[in-house]
């Protein structure tokens, strides 16, 4: 959580203001939270795909299917029993960056053995980022559709809740939500090991 | 863990969530139930635990991999004193982080400042920028307004005269500076695309001087709500402050430079005119000249 001092910094500008509003806003519905009996309901399903920033409390279901739990993610990862696709997104280079600009992907911790999809959780998705989905759900079922998978990204993120939903639509039938994500599973103990994104095999390597 | 819109995450807590998330989807069960059972044996079949890395280790992890790209061939030295580094430890707003460096060469010292690096090293493209100055350059402070997109050490790294290199660092605990969404502000930064302020402290009895550039330098990513894509990164890329002719700073800038880039420096005001001149990714040119505030 940031804070927001009394005294302004050296360069005062509006947005810090506007920061510091926000995050004592934020307080303000966190300390609620806590006086109140219960959490904040959830909000209910949007219609189709969430277009708006992703970074929000989420829905309980997809589709009016419930989200899976730590535990029950554990124990199908425990018995290898499940594809697990990360959908965190990471922003490809700029392609306005000079060529000699420093360039390093920033490195991401996931669930050991799960597959990183990056950016196919957002609210549209491009024709070349639609592909790679399709491509690495089929890829990584070998093509079969009811195979058991399970998406997820972190706490209060809608890729992985768009990702679900893409998936379901494209005729898979057993996806599982874990919306807790890499954040439920961190806060549980459990292990995480640095991945990056999964690639398609290029056809002189088969 | 990466830091996109980190600053938006909220806290519910794991075992409120777990209570609520009730059921598999509808195929899952009975693909599951032998993997349940399995389950109650003893996990030997889990994957090892993988040895806890420290955020701290992790960062000098991230430099030793950076610093050949940044600095290649050159040792780097201790701040030995010449260079300082003032950053928050943790930062209001991680898409305006508010750094300070301050040269000084000790008296009798012959060298001379050339040039301070200013590098982020979590961030996806870890030089901030590379500021540059004339060439009697012995004392000088500067103040910038960065973005840091995780957890990060932030490095000032000066250049003397004689080619070697110093170094200090600072840890700022902000995340998702590089990603924050661009805001009502950042249209009001285009319509006034180029527009410049200068500043003399003289006034309030500070040898400063503070020079704005109106420019939204989208950094590449940051999402663009309407067009669901990165908006393109568009910064400015250089920058330079004379005065009669002779420069008294200049910056080489790239996506870590928060939003209408502004500099606070070292000036004492004359006569003579101040010159800035800004150059963007897109090419565009920005020039405005500016009473030097003094007489």
């Amino acid at each position: 959580m940031t804070q927001c001092p009394t005294t302004q910094g050296p360069m005062p500008a509006p947005a810090t203001v506007r920061t510091c509003l926000r995050t004592l806003a934020a307080v303000a519905v966190l300390a609620a939270g806590l006086s109140a009996p219960a959490r904040a309901e959830p909000p209910a399903e949007p219609p189709g795909y969430r277009l708006e920033p992703y970074r929000a409390p989420t829905p309980l279901t997809v589709d009016g299917v419930a989200g899976v739990s730590t535990g029950e993610v554990e124990r199908l990862w425990r018995a290898g029993a499940v594809i697990l696709l990360d959908v965190l997104p990471r922003p490809p280079r700029p392609a306005a960056l000079p060529a000699d600009t420093v360039w390093r992907d920033p490195p991401h911790d996931s669930i050991p053995g799960a597959h990183w999809l990056p950016n196919v959780g957002f609210g549209a998705l491009d024709a070349a980022t639609t592909r790679y989905f399709l491509e690495g759900l089929a890829a990584l079922t070998a093509g079969n559709r009811a195979a058991p998978v399970v998406i997820y990204c972190l706490r209060d993120c809608w890729m992985s809740w768009n990702a679900v939903k893409r998936a379901r639509a494209a005729g898979y039938t057993a996806v599982g939500w874990y919306p807790a994500g890499v954040d439920g599973w961190k806060e549980a103990g459990l292990p995480l090991v640095a991945v990056e994104p999964w690639h398609p095999a290029s056809p002189e390597a088969n | 863990m990466t830091g996109h819109c980190a600053r938006t995450a909220s806290r519910g807590t794991g075992a409120t969530r777990t209570r609520m998330l009730l059921a598999l989807p509808l195929g899952l069960p009975l693909l599951l139930a032998p993997a349940l059972s399995r389950a109650a044996e003893p996990a030997d079949a889990s994957p090892a635990e993988t040895a806890a890395q420290s955020p701290l280790e992790r960062t000098e992890t991230t430099w030793r991999s950076i610093a050949p790209d940044i600095f290649p061939g050159q040792p780097i030295g201790a701040a030995d004193g010449l260079v300082t580094l003032t950053a928050p430890a943790r930062a209001e707003d991680a898409a305006l982080v508010p750094l300070t460096v301050a040269l000084t060469l000790p008296p009798g010292d012959p060298r001379r400042f050339k040039a301070v690096t200013v590098v982020v090293d979590e961030n996806p493209s870890p030089v901030a920028a590379r500021f540059a100055f004339g060439p009697d350059q012995k004392d000088f402070a500067l103040t910038l307004r960065a973005r840091v997109n995780s957890y990060s050490y932030v490095r000032a790294v000066a250049e003397t005269s004689d080619g070697a290199l110093h170094m200090t660092k600072a840890y700022v605990k902000a995340a998702g500076g590089c990603s924050a969404p661009a805001t009502k502000d950042t249209a009001d930064s285009i319509s006034h695309l180029g527009e410049m302020r200068f500043r003399s402290f003289a006034a309030s009895g500070r040898d400063e001087a503070q020079v704005q550039i109106r420019h939204p330098n989208f950094s590449g990513l940051q999402m663009d709500e309407a067009t669901r894509g990165y908006t393109p990164a568009w910064f400015v890329r250089e920058v330079q402050i004379t005065q009669g002719g002779r420069l008294l700073m200049s910056m080489e800038g790239g996506i870590s430079i928060s939003e209408d880039p502004t500099f606070r420096f070292s000036y004492r005001p004359s006569a003579e005119p101040v010159a800035v001149r800004a150059e963007d990714t897109e090419g565009k040119v920005f020039t405005h000249t500016f009473p030097g505030g003094g007489s």
